[in-house]
């Protein structure tokens, strides 16, 4: 077969199926948009808290105002007992437990350090996180507030002096994600797994199907031509078309997504296109070779559908690629969607040119050399294996 | 009557065994995936502690107090002070290539400032595209520096003769002791490894139900099938799908030996009563893929359907992102997963097992999976039965065209 005609074939294949069809709008379209609607609070507000007032002071119920006026925190009641605010963590009614203890004024007004106990639930660390972030900033606003009345405790003639000296002041900035969001943070790695996974799909669907119904043999054309040349032939005829439609699909996962759903988007739209040449070449080359299992159209879901999220994993944006044992950060080099996952979020997030991405884009090239020759040595391998009994079926069509 | 259901159950267990021994796909999705997921979740966070992060120092002071801040620092063990910058420009390039995760800027004049009394800023920078990791690190420089920031006072004070405790009253009246319950560590092998092996099993499980059963009709084996179990669907189903769940359940049980024998993850309960729950979490996913299945008996269109219903898990498990902060249709769409209740159940059981009371309706819930799968069985005969499904999806949907050629 030439060039063309695999080209005109895969198109047909792909555009005559319907489950093809849809993985590629189910994946695409509607992952792409339920994503973002899943992850659209973006940040965890209004954490449900129960306050153990044992102090009943002035002091305390300023507390419990500064901190229900922060972001995090909901104070859903004041008025329990510390076993019955467990019970309600227990319900999962509430995630924190504020507990003031009955000197915590007294404290105060003896010139003593008085200390207040937040619980937090770890079911989920965004929720331990949230309270921290709110414990700490009301603490703050309240150590600012009586630290004028504590001078009282101190020698009277240093009084000047200390308030003289000054407290270095610490500002901490986050970088890169100006919501500071968990959506802005994750999505766009979704993005770049998903257009993995939908593509790996795909190939598994159709190589699967080609090689179920023996039609893989006509790729080799009559007579039959198993040279590297002609399957060579037949990779990049696969891959052309797969990185058409993945171009359209590009441009409404990378392109318009991000514009609509505001997350960051500060790459350079052209270094952006310069890693998806790459990145989908060797994710269209890898799908081939491991074509190698799939032995029928529906099988390869199996193989592939359940690692979407290990995949954000390997890629080093969620944990860091430093922390993982060896044998991870080699997986991390050899499976497209990792390399490119965290290139991705480097130029998109984080405004990085070519330079800062450097190992990855080297990276992907590299499994494009390497997993297109081996594409081409699996489909030799799979059409000759399909030969006797493929051709049967195509004669009897 | 019992006897010969007996039989036909009998039966189609053997043919089943003999199905699944006949093809290494089932020996893959069976044996193979979820070992392999089981040894990914359990070593992908390394020991679990985020320790050791490469953070960048900035000094241009290069004075004696700006160096102990720089000590200071390097003490914290959230912290690998892998480089030092010159300028910020060569730091923020460092953070941009993820060569470091955050980093600390001491500006010049800062030991001047700080002891003449005059303002002085710490300034320090954190990764959050990579927000787990930058959340580490935010926090550990809040820590370390907090202190630092006072020492010009302390100092002043003690000069004074002012005692150390004294003044620290001074300037924090009031402190909070977080206390994070179950995790004081913030360990992520507790935090995820155990979730995240279930999230990825249901997957499999799902995709594996639906193609254990789907396979017959689309291969054409369904009356086969069907005779072998006497004609009646439920002997069918059930012989079919058994063998699964006997080793999906042995699969969950190892998992759990493997977090919480070999790996230590703590856990308040028994170690049974996990895996009980592992059992019938397994049960009620395959009662979803059954019922998924049934509903629309089309094999290659359910399986993607299935499978991207499946990811879904992972974000609707609530694991990651809390469930309740989510939009509330998706919010209560969550609980349409048996992942979800599974979650809740184990969270509450591993946290302090807090008994029946609390989870019931999440068991309920997982029980009541059966239902509108068994409901749906009568259909799914039909489908076995019917020549219609056999065929490729494309060829009765787009058959005016076939038909005229």
């Amino acid at each position: 077969m030439k060039l063309l005609s695999i080209i005109r074939e895969e198109f047909k294949t792909i555009a005559g199926s319907f489950a093809i069809l849809l993985v590629l709008m189910g994946g695409i379209f509607m992952y792409g948009l339920l994503y973002n609607y899943m992850y659209a609070p973006d940040l965890v507000r209004k954490v449900p808290v129960a306050v153990v007032d044992r102090s009943h002071s002035e002091l305390s119920r300023k507390y419990v105002r500064l901190l229900n006026a922060t972001p995090q925190v909901n104070i859903v009641t004041t008025s329990v007992e510390y076993p019955e605010a467990r019970d309600m963590m227990k319900q999962d009614l509430v995630a924190g437990i504020l507990y003031l203890p009955e000197d915590f004024e007294d404290r105060v007004g003896r010139g003593e350090q008085s200390i207040f106990i937040v619980y937090e639930s770890t079911s989920a660390f965004l929720y331990y996180l949230a309270l921290q972030e709110a414990s700490a900033s009301s603490m703050l606003a309240l150590n600012d507030d009586y630290r004028p009345e504590m001078l009282v405790f101190l020698p009277s003639q240093s009084a000047a002096k200390l308030s003289a000296a000054q407290a270095v002041s610490v500002v901490g900035t986050a970088l890169y994600n100006p919501t500071k969001g968990y959506g802005t943070y994750l999505i766009p790695a979704v993005l770049i797994v998903i257009m993995f996974q939908t593509l790996l799909m795909v190939i598994g669907m159709v190589s699967g199907d080609e090689r179920h119904s023996g039609s893989i043999v006509r790729l080799a054309g009559t007579p039959v031509n198993l040279s590297f040349g002609q399957m060579a032939q037949v990779v990049i005829g696969k891959t052309f078309v797969y990185g058409i439609l993945y171009a359209v699909f590009a441009l409404f996962l990378l392109g318009l997504i991000p514009y609509m759903f505001g997350l960051p988007d500060i790459g350079h739209p052209l270094y952006i296109i310069m890693l998806m040449i790459p990145f989908l070449m060797a994710t269209s080359f890898f799908g081939l070779t491991a074509s190698l299992f799939f032995t029928d159209g529906d099988a390869p879901l199996l193989m592939i559908a359940f690692f979407s999220v290990g995949l954000i994993f390997l890629s080093g944006v969620s944990y860091p690629l430093e922390l993982m044992p060896w044998y991870w950060k080699l997986t991390h080099y050899l499976i497209p969607a990792a390399p490119a996952t965290m290139a991705y979020v480097k130029l998109n997030s984080m405004g990085a040119s070519m330079v800062e991405i450097q190992s990855e884009y080297i990276t992907l090239w590299v499994q494009c050399i390497f997993y297109f020759i081996t594409a081409c040595l699996v489909y030799r391998y799979n059409i000759r294996k399909a030969g006797c009994f493929g051709q049967k079926n195509i004669r009897t069509n | 009557m019992i006897s010969n259901k007996h039989n036909a159950f009998q039966s189609v267990l053997r043919r089943e065994l003999d199905r699944m021994v006949s093809r290494r796909l089932y020996f893959g999705v069976c044996i193979v995936l979820p070992l392999f997921c089981i040894f990914f979740m359990s070593t992908i966070f390394g020991n679990g502690q985020m320790e050791n992060i490469p953070v960048g120092i900035v000094d241009q002071d290069e004075t004696v107090l700006s160096r102990e801040v720089v000590r200071q620092v390097e003490a914290v063990p959230t912290f690998k002070v892998t480089k030092h910058y010159a300028d910020q420009e060569a730091a923020r390039r460092a953070t941009q290539t993820k060569e470091i995760y955050g980093y600390l800027v001491i500006p010049n004049n800062f030991e001047a400032d700080a002891t003449a009394g005059r303002e002085a800023t710490l300034a320090y920078y954190y990764h959050y595209a990579l927000l787990s990791v930058g959340g580490e690190v935010h926090g550990a420089f809040e820590t370390v520096l907090r202190q630092i920031s006072t020492g010009p006072i302390v100092m002043q004070a003690t000069a004074l003769g002012i005692d150390e405790e004294q003044i620290t009253t001074f300037l924090v009246p009031v402190r909070a002791s977080n206390h994070p319950l179950f995790n004081p560590d913030l360990d992520y092998s507790i935090y995820l490894s155990n979730p995240f092996f279930f999230i990825f099993f249901q997957v499999i499980i799902l995709l594996t139900t639906v193609y254990a059963v789907g396979s017959e009709i689309k291969f054409g084996t369904g009356r086969e099938w069907l005779s072998a179990a006497g004609g009646n669907i439920v002997v069918a189903v059930g012989g079919k799908l058994l063998p699964y769940t006997v080793i999906f359940s042995l699969m969950s049980i190892l998992a759990n030996y493997v977090m919480f024998g070999v790996m230590h993850i703590p856990f308040s309960c028994g170690f049974w009563p996990l895996n009980g729950t592992a059992i019938l979490f397994v049960i009620s996913t395959q009662a979803l893929g059954l019922f998924i299945f049934s509903l629309f008996p089309a094999l290659s269109l359910i399986i993607s359907i299935v499978s991207m219903v499946g990811s879904l898990g992972a974000t609707l498990s609530g694991v990651t992102f809390p469930a309740p902060s989510m939009y509330a249709p998706v919010y209560y769409t969550s609980y349409l997963f048996p992942v979800r209740h599974f979650t809740e159940i184990y969270q509450n059981l591993l946290y302090g097992d807090y008994g029946f009371a609390y989870t019931w309706v999440n068991f309920a819930a997982l029980a009541a999976f059966l239902l509108p799968a068994l409901l749906l069985l009568p259909r799914l005969k039909k489908a076995v039965l019917s020549p219609k499904w056999a065929l490729p999806v494309e060829s009765w949907s787009w058959n005016t065209d076939n038909t005229n050629k």
